[in-house]
């Protein structure tokens, strides 16, 4: 009985709380649906912080245009789809007018479908597949550096380099690692380049003796090696290549951008990865890690941090270009018009990109087990592959 | 005259379905009328996650393998439910490789629910075939691999699915109505289900195997239809999520569902409907109140700020608590339905409505040159014994002799190397327990093999279904009853086995051999553990019951003056051979048998010493 009577009063909890707030003119009510535990923490974490240090900026400068204080309502999807839903429900029930979605595809899918029907736009923290916005419809916006954008970038520069052949190792285990190499391939072929084989792997792998041997047969060898791995699979793939006697330069992707990798040692010198920005002394992300180091007390561990300040104050510019407008529509029509907006990363633009952006992108080099800047470039909107 | 179905359908568990039932309609009205669309949303989640879990209670809860491939089902659900259902023009861009006749149907929900089920009832029905002949600790096993290789399978298949990418544009065919209609549907046929006589043999066989197969259960086909049936179920659970969500990809359908609906069954009690009911119930709710703790909250002046992480470690504080202080769940085995039960009682004695006497006088277990080798040693060699209707064959040898391998043998439990076994003219030898079990052989164990969790009732019940396969629950237990009352236990039938004294024990399982409607009845040490007067009690009825049914008796024991008074013959095995056959009094006198029981020295000088007072 004592369990029933729990039952009945926790319910009552339950209903009782879903409550919408009140809504007020003088702010802007920004959701966050994110996976801030399970597999999806390691991004939507780091985000989240970022988020909430542009919010604290822009609100202690008394908020956008000097009058529209921020308010961030976040929201733990556990990582997974359904309570993605929920959430996002509540958080419109709550008069949210603009929403950053989850880092991943299905789960953003799952909110744009709860925001699109109340004209509110939804953005991925740090989903990176460009089909995402074709998917979701007109209020879904992808914001991290596109895999398309990462093989255009690194397609070109491969084929600047003189590399005539290339090979690139995926997995199907998810888009990330099994297409961003494939928009490689496609732009060093537009770039002249030639793809000569592919290798694929499982996420997770133990060993990579069968891949490797593969590629160490292959005569003449590729002349640059290209894939979408991260940890741990990229670690036990690039040693194992190595000490086969495969010499071929590697490429990758900002999977890569992490310390375990520029910490490999030799093995890794010279590999060259494609993220989101690099700090060059006097940048505005560098300015961006020493505010945040003044905020938290910490380094900046990760790109999410920045990337996450950034989609607030993309939000931000937004809400500015409409005329101070909060509504879910004019912020939707104002970020599609967005174009050279400076943002710590660099540079963002949607205008005529259907909502997945063109940004700028940094090319980074492993050099004496640091990492180290090799060049920053904004793609041509020609240049970049089409969506799958 | 009722119909067959209806004959078929448990009191009991027509009520536990009903009432939870009835309880999950309140759940969706309360939630329908605060129309807040959060929480319909969460309560729809809430109703198809009950749906995943009564088909990992139809399963596991009744076979007491833990599957953890049930999610694999969930997830061929959802993925064969939305290629049906699909447009056909957003079909070919997402999956080209579908074949053609696939790729041009476009479904509506009911009939893709239909076929989906069939489809992943067809694949149950494959996988089956190894899951049925694992022993329950090692099938789990089997079941992860099922759940990895299904995920890989998927992703493999690209081009088909969609590999690892979400599969998208799923009408969106389900609501708060249909997902409730689901969980409705779901529960009350695993409250069904678990008292049938297949749910309730399943259950027998998550008790004690081997007892099972001896009461006649054929334990891999209970295994096969259980886990066949809850993939169906598994399988609309996955298709109701996906045409809920409208999007999905593999990785949904995988280790984290497995471990939510894993952990929704165990701490409700995975032995029970309404637990694995009340287990959704309260992780649902615990996990809705954490997570608005989560957001921050404030106990009078002190405020607690948002902290990500709340509802996980609530549900794993919330999940070691309950195993820790109820192992078996919060319910345990024990179902709702039992609120409800009226209390029937056979107002018949065993005097008046006894069972038919067995028309055994022709009838005879014939056992010749039965041979069993364990490695060097063999158990019994070259034994042939026969046994007659009405007959108390006593069974005896010192320890090690192969007494109670031979009694394997002819039950099934163990396969003879040689020989033949003959129960009336026809050999059974190489048959499975089960078979024989049905042949009008019954046995009990030298220990008491009973299934502990099941009550007294439906240990007996579950042994009248095997054997009477046409007859109806009520049929069943009317019959069960009456087995009760011979053996003087009848006020016991409601009471969990397990918990009966020692004595009490050994009576139901008698009852539950009796059941079998046996010609012959195997006894391992029936008086074990027994006190004076309950061997007494227990000699008197086997006495009554062999002359009224006219039953064969074969009796192994070590307590010479029960079977020098109840036994018509004794046979004595020394070593594995047969040494003496006959009358007590020509075993009593016979030179081999005190040879063998003491060695040859005593023997002699016992002999001398006790023949003068013999006379």
């Amino acid at each position: 009985m004592k369990l029933i009577r729990f039952l009945l009063f926790a319910s009552l909890f339950v209903l009782g709380t879903g409550v919408a707030g009140a809504r007020a003119e003088d702010t802007l009510k920004i959701g966050f649906v994110g996976g801030q535990t399970g597999y999806m923490a390691q991004c939507d974490q780091p985000s989240l912080k970022g988020m909430q240090l542009a919010v604290d900026e822009i609100n202690k400068a008394g908020g956008i245009d000097g009058k529209i204080k921020i308010e961030l309502l976040a929201r733990d999807s556990r990582s997974e789809v359904a309570p993605s839903a929920v959430m996002a429900r509540e958080l419109l029930d709550q008069g949210v007018t603009v929403m950053i979605s989850p880092c991943d595809v299905d789960h953003s899918i799952a909110v744009v479908g709860v925001t699109a029907p109340a004209k509110v736009p939804a953005i991925s923290s740090c989903a990176s597949t460009p089909s995402l916005a074709r998917i979701g419809g007109d209020y879904m916006f992808v914001n991290c550096t596109p895999d398309n954008l990462q093989g255009a970038v690194l397609g070109k520069y491969a084929a600047a380099q003189g590399y005539k052949t290339a090979l690139i190792l995926v997995s199907k285990d998810t888009p990330y690692t099994y297409q961003l190499p494939i928009y490689f391939s496609q732009a060093f072929e537009k770039a002249g380049g030639k793809l000569i084989g592919t290798v694929e792997y499982k996420l997770g792998q133990q060993d990579f003796a069968a891949e490797v041997t593969k590629i160490a047969q292959m005569s003449p060898a590729p002349d640059v090696i290209m894939t979408s791995a991260y940890e741990p699979d990229f670690p036990t793939f690039l040693k194992q290549l190595r000490s086969a006697g495969v010499n071929s330069p590697v490429l990758g992707s900002d999977g890569l951008d992490s310390p375990t990798i520029w910490s490999l040692g030799s093995v890794a010198e010279g590999v060259v990865f494609t993220n989101a920005g690099f700090p060059v002394p006097g940048s505005r992300l560098a300015r961006f890690g020493d505010d945040y180091k003044a905020h938290y007390g910490e380094e900046t561990q990760t790109v999410f941090n920045a990337t996450g300040y950034d989609l607030i104050k993309i939000i931000e510019a937004a809400v500015k270009a409409s005329g101070d407008k909060t509504d879910g529509q004019s912020i939707r029509d104002a970020l599609d018009n967005l174009e050279n907006l400076q943002i710590a990363t660099g540079t963002i633009t949607y205008k005529g990109m259907n909502r997945v952006p063109i940004r700028s992108v940094a090319l980074n080099k492993v050099a004496g087990g640091k990492k180290t800047y090799v060049d920053t470039v904004t793609p041509a909107p020609a240049d970049v592959p089409p969506a799958q | 005259m009722r119909s067959p179905i209806a004959r078929s359908i448990s009191g009991a568990a027509a009520a536990s379905g009903l009432a939870l039932g009835a309880a999950l309609l309140v759940i969706a009205l309360l939630a329908a009328l605060m129309s807040s669309s959060s929480g319909t949303a969460t309560v729809t989640n809430y109703m198809i996650m009950v749906v995943a879990v009564m088909a990992l209670a139809i399963f596991s809860g009744n076979s007491g393998i833990l599957s953890f491939g049930h999610v694999a089902f969930m997830a061929l659900g959802a993925q064969i439910s939305a290629t049906l259902t699909l447009p056909a023009m957003l079909k070919a861009s997402l999956m080209p490789n579908l074949p053609q006749a696939i790729g041009q149907a476009q479904l509506g929900f009911a009939p893709a629910l239909l076929i989906t089920m069939a489809v992943v009832a067809a694949v149950a029905a494959v996988t089956g075939l190894v899951i049925r002949k694992l022993a329950a600790a090692v099938a789990p096993i089997a079941t992860l691999g099922l759940l990895i290789i299904v995920n890989s399978l998927i992703i493999g298949a690209d081009g088909v699915t969609r590999g690892s990418q979400a599969m998208y544009g799923v009408p969106n065919a389900v609501g708060l109505w249909i997902a409730t209609g689901a969980a409705v549907v779901a529960t009350i046929a695993a409250s069904l289900y678990r008292e049938s006589s297949a749910g309730l043999s399943l259950r027998a066989s998550r008790e004690d195997e081997a007892a099972a197969s001896a009461v006649g259960i054929n334990v891999p086909a209970q295994r096969m239809l259980g886990w066949i049936w809850s993939a169906a179920v598994a399988g609309a659970a996955g298709a109701l999520l996906a045409h809920y969500l409208t999007v999905f990809s593999p990785k949904d359908f995988f280790f984290d569902l497995t471990f939510a609906t894993i952990v929704m069954l165990i701490v409700g009690g995975m032995g029970s409907v309404t637990g694995a009911l009340l287990g959704t119930s309260l992780v649902t709710v615990l996990i809705e109140i954490l997570r608005r703790l989560e957001n921050g909250f404030s106990i009078g002046p002190i405020a607690f700020p948002q902290v990500f992480g709340f509802t996980q470690i609530g549900l794993c504080v919330l999940i070691l608590a309950v195993l820790y202080r109820r192992p078996e769940g919060l319910l345990g085995f024990a179902e709702i339905g039992r609120l409800f039960r009226r209390r029937e009682r056979s107002t018949n004695g065993a005097a008046d409505a006894g069972p038919p006497a067995a028309n055994a006088e022709h009838e005879a277990l014939e056992v010749s040159g039965i041979r069993k080798r364990f490695g060097g040693l063999t158990a019994v060699d070259d034994v042939s014994l026969s046994l007659r209707a009405g007959e108390i064959l006593g069974l005896i040898g010192p320890n090690g002799s192969g007494k109670t391998t031979l009694l394997g043998c002819i039950a099934g439990n163990i396969a003879a190397d040689e020989g033949a076994i003959r129960i009336s003219g026809r050999d059974v030898l190489g048959e499975p327990a089960y078979a024989i079990a049905r042949s009008g052989v019954a046995r009990n164990f030298q220990s008491i093999r009973l299934f502990s969790n099941l009550t007294a009732l439906e240990n007996v019940k579950v042994a009248v279904l095997q054997i009477d396969r046409a007859a109806g629950l009520r049929e069943a237990e009317a019959k069960a009853l009456r087995l009760l009352a011979e053996l003087r236990i009848e006020t016991l039938a409601q009471r969990r086995s397990g918990d009966l004294a020692y004595g009490q024990q050994r009576r139901v399982e008698i009852a539950r051999a009796l059941a079998l409607d046996p010609n012959f009845l195997l006894l391992d040490e029936p008086a074990a553990g027994m006190n004076e007067a309950e061997t007494d009690e227990l000699l008197s009825i086997l006495e009554w019951l062999t002359q009224r049914r006219r039953l064969g008796l074969l009796i192994v024991d070590h307590d010479m003056s029960l079977i020098m008074r109840l036994c018509h013959r004794i046979a004595v095995l020394n070593k594995g051979q047969l040494i003496a056959l006959g009358s007590p009094a020509e075993i009593q006198a016979s030179p081999q048998v005190r040879e063998a029981y003491l060695g040859r020295r005593h023997a002699r000088i016992l002999e001398t010493a006790i023949q003068p007072s013999k006379d």
